[in-house]
């Protein structure tokens, strides 16, 4: 299924409670490594919970918590409402 | 014994959170050896299981860990351990990696790279109760036909599994894994050089050398910790080559093999898991909306901060009176059973006073786990970091640091050992520079002391005191921060921290663990600070006895100013003149390096106190009263209210805690931080002492 094609955001300006794709991510190697064998590499569905400065987001079924510096490496698309 | 009869040595690994202690208690009982690896202070944990047959297995529980690519100290043991790069730990014959099932894919992530290592596994398939309450449906046995090792779903928590986890540790021989994954075609080539070098040079079996090169080729940052065994020049040397290539290719080599097991890993789980039903929100996510809330969050971080100080604080009172009378009793036995002399001085003064030194703050440091062990079980540990997270980075750190620096109002030393969760290096240094800023209880004496010395008796609210007592914590804490934000800018210039949490889901807390936890830190501290200060106190005692008056009748206040320690008092004297203090107070300075308490003892032994029964106790009046009489060789009072305050600012900055010191060597691998951390802390005492000093004498105090 393709959708039409969204600008890219940081994590930390998704809204609360919307969901979205991790299309990139852009930190040093090392936490680009340890992100993405936590689960939440590129394609990784992340539903934002709550927070501007430290984000919580829901990856998996697990409850991640980013500082505001690790949140504005992801960067995400948002899914449209119908797509989730 | 033939090889072939020795037990196999069994290594427990899983994520962070995925229960795997639990499980280990649960096997193991208490049947635990726990220590330390040397160089490093990562807890080693050594158990004994009993197989179906009653032989007796031994399990070695590892730090948790998200990857064998370490990032922390924790995860850097867990990797040496497996590859069998330390002297000090036994190669593990078999592995039992244990499993969250309500987050599969994730934990078997470190699964995948442990199949590599081609040692015998168990997968214990824990938490299926949270999984099936999550709404997903596991096939065990579907896992167990796709790997070809044994799976047992368990719940360690309710000891469900355990009968089945112990039959299968009882099989004289596990089969090995079913383990098909095709490396990524370009770096097969690097991957075989690798392991051919590994064989060759470092000795390794040709498995873990394919698992070690696959991890080497793709793990940039190698974290090392001490006591694990260095790479030999050749393959370093290899490996440098294939990492100059690929950064001129400009690949990414890294995010490709891990995208390469996901894709495995997604593979299997297609037939294990299943997710039958959408369910709602789960009780965690209920109640993190009211704990992470911007407002009811703060307002319960705030009630359960004061619950903890003040159990800290008032609840450790009874035991601990208890405790000085009991040593006093023992030391007052001593007296009346041995003849006066030198044996009998060293027995009380020195090893005595040193071990109740210690003793005496047990109650404290238990009080302090017992929260620390309630948060952490409860889950709400995870959730305080959060929330700690947002000031703390204004000074430069992130949420993580906030654990450390807590238990650091306790004592510095657990704060210390707690920091080994803080992934980045910088980060956990800073932490460690700091923690010892927190006002520890063993300071609590001599601001007890000064402040009964500053105010005496009634005249004055309690109020006003607490309010002394509470500025001496601010001070503290806001010198921690401010010397964070310094050495964040200054020394340890690096980009902003990154903060990756997970949060685990609550539980109800199990008192029996969080006991247990409380018995093996409290033993942990015991041992390691009690050597040190029992050790440093006979010094001390030395320092004080040495050399002998040449009058024998002379008063033990006469036999200190004669002594080495009075010596060094005098030779002290020109130096902090300046902060109001004389040569007998300098002696409580050099005195207090034990630990800082020590101050309150060595004051009354220096100014002759009478009627004063040795160690920390809460009736100060003696001392005080003879304080207060205290004067210059010109008449003038040595204990006036600002000399009081500056002394009490001092014992807010300075480094006066050798056991600190040497948790910090032992932590960071060198002296020169805790030489470092002397220097600063002592340095800005002065300071801060001087200006106090010299601008309330010009004022007129």
């Amino acid at each position: 299924m393709s959708f039409p094609q969204q600008p890219l955001s940081p994590l930390c300006q998704l809204p609360a409670g919307a969901t979205a794709r991790i299309c990139r991510l852009t930190g040093s190697d090392d936490f680009c490594q340890r992100i993405r064998e936590m689960g939440c590499g590129e394609a990784a569905l992340v539903t934002k919970i709550s927070g501007n400065t430290t984000s919580l987001c829901q990856v998996n079924g697990t409850r991640i918590a980013l500082n505001h510096q690790a949140a504005m490496h992801i960067l995400v698309e948002l899914l449209p409402s119908s797509a989730r | 014994m033939p090889a072939q009869e020795r037990p196999p040595v069994y290594a427990m690994v899983g994520n962070p959170n995925c229960g795997k202690t639990t499980l280990f208690n649960a096997l193991t009982g208490l049947r635990q050896k726990v220590g330390n690896y040397p160089g490093v202070t990562v807890e080693k944990k050594i158990g004994t299981a009993y197989s179906q047959h009653g032989r007796p297995v031994p399990v070695i529980d590892l730090p948790g860990a998200y990857s064998l690519a370490a990032r922390s100290p924790d995860e850097a043991v867990l990797r040496d351990v497996l590859f069998g790069r330390r002297e000090d730990t036994p190669q593990p014959d078999r592995i039992i990696c244990v499993v969250d099932a309500s987050n599969l894919e994730r934990n078997l992530y470190l699964v995948h790279q442990i199949l590599d290592l081609g040692r015998p596994v168990i997968i214990a398939l824990n938490m299926m109760d949270v999984a099936v309450r999550a709404g997903l449906r596991l096939d065990p046995r579907q896992l167990e036909q796709e790997l070809g090792v044994p799976v047992v779903p368990c719940e360690a928590v309710n000891g469900r599994g355990l009968v089945e986890l112990r039959l299968a540790m009882s099989r004289s021989a596990l089969p090995l894994a079913k383990h098909r994954w095709d490396v990524p075609a370009p770096i097969a080539p690097a991957v075989a050089d690798l392991q051919a070098s590994l064989i060759e040079h470092d000795a390794r079996p040709p498995l873990i050398a394919r698992a070690e090169a696959l991890l080497l080729l793709t793990d940039f940052d190698t974290m090392r910790v001490a006591g694990s065994r260095q790479l030999s020049a050749r393959t370093a040397e290899l490996l440098a080559g294939w990492r100059r290539r690929w950064a001129g290719e400009g690949t990414d080599w890294s995010g490709t093999l891990i995208k390469t097991r996901y894709e495995a890993i997604n593979r299997l789980c297609a037939g294990v898991l299943r997710r039958t039903c959408e369910t709602g929100p789960s009780l965690s996510d209920r109640i993190d909306a009211v704990v992470v809330h911007s407002v009811w969050g703060w307002l319960l971080f705030a009630a359960i901060m004061a619950a903890l100080f003040f159990s800290i604080f008032t609840l450790a009172e009874f035991p601990m009176n208890w405790i000085d009378s009991q040593i006093a009793a023992l030391s007052g036995w001593v007296k009346s059973a041995l003849a006066p002399g030198d044996l009998r001085d060293l027995l009380t003064d020195g090893v005595l006073a040193g071990i109740g030194g210690i003793v005496v703050f047990l109650p404290q440091i238990l009080i302090l786990f017992f929260f620390v062990g309630l948060l952490e079980s409860t889950g709400y540990m995870a959730r305080a970091a959060f929330l700690m997270d947002r000031p703390m980075s204004k000074v430069g750190l992130h949420g993580k640091s906030f654990i450390p620096l807590l238990s650091s109002y306790a004592c510095a030393i657990p704060g210390i050992m707690a920091t080994r969760t803080i992934e980045n290096a910088k980060d956990r240094l800073v932490t460690i520079l700091v923690a010892p800023l927190m006002s520890c209880s063993a300071r609590l004496p001599v601001y007890l002391l000064m402040i009964a010395t500053l105010l005496p008796g009634g005249a004055v609210p309690a109020v006003t005191k607490v309010g002394i007592m509470f500025v001496m914590y601010a001070l503290g804490t806001f010198g921690a921060f401010g010397f964070a934000w310094l050495f964040k800018r200054v020394l340890f210039r690096s980009a902003a921290p990154l903060m990756i949490m997970e949060f685990p889901p609550y539980q109800r807390p199990h008192f029996r663990e969080i006991l247990r936890q409380m018995i093996e830190r409290g033993w942990l501290f015991l041992k390691n600070a009690g050597t040190i200060i029992l050790g440093i106190s006979i010094v001390l005692w030395f320092l004080t006895a040495y050399p002998k008056h040449p009058d024998p009748a002379a008063s033990p206040a006469q036999q200190i100013a004669h002594s080495l320690a009075g010596r060094t008092g005098r030779l002290l004297e020109p130096a902090i003149r300046p902060l109001g203090f004389d040569w007998r107070i300098g002696i409580g300075l050099v005195t207090s390096f034990a630990a800082r308490e020590v101050f309150v003892s060595s004051t009354a032994v220096v100014f002759s106190v009478e009627h004063f029964a040795g160690g920390k106790r809460a009736d100060v009046t003696p001392v005080r009263t003879t304080l207060a009489a205290a004067a210059w060789p010109d008449g003038r009072k040595l204990f006036t209210p600002l000399v009081c305050l500056t002394l009490m600012i001092y014992y807010v900055f300075a480094m006066q805690c050798m056991s600190t010191l040497a948790v910090v060597k032992r932590e960071t691998n060198s002296w020169r931080w805790p030489a470092f951390q002397t220097l600063y802390m002592t340095g800005t005492a002065w300071l801060v002492c001087f200006v106090v000093y010299q601008t309330g004498r010009t004022l007129g105090f």
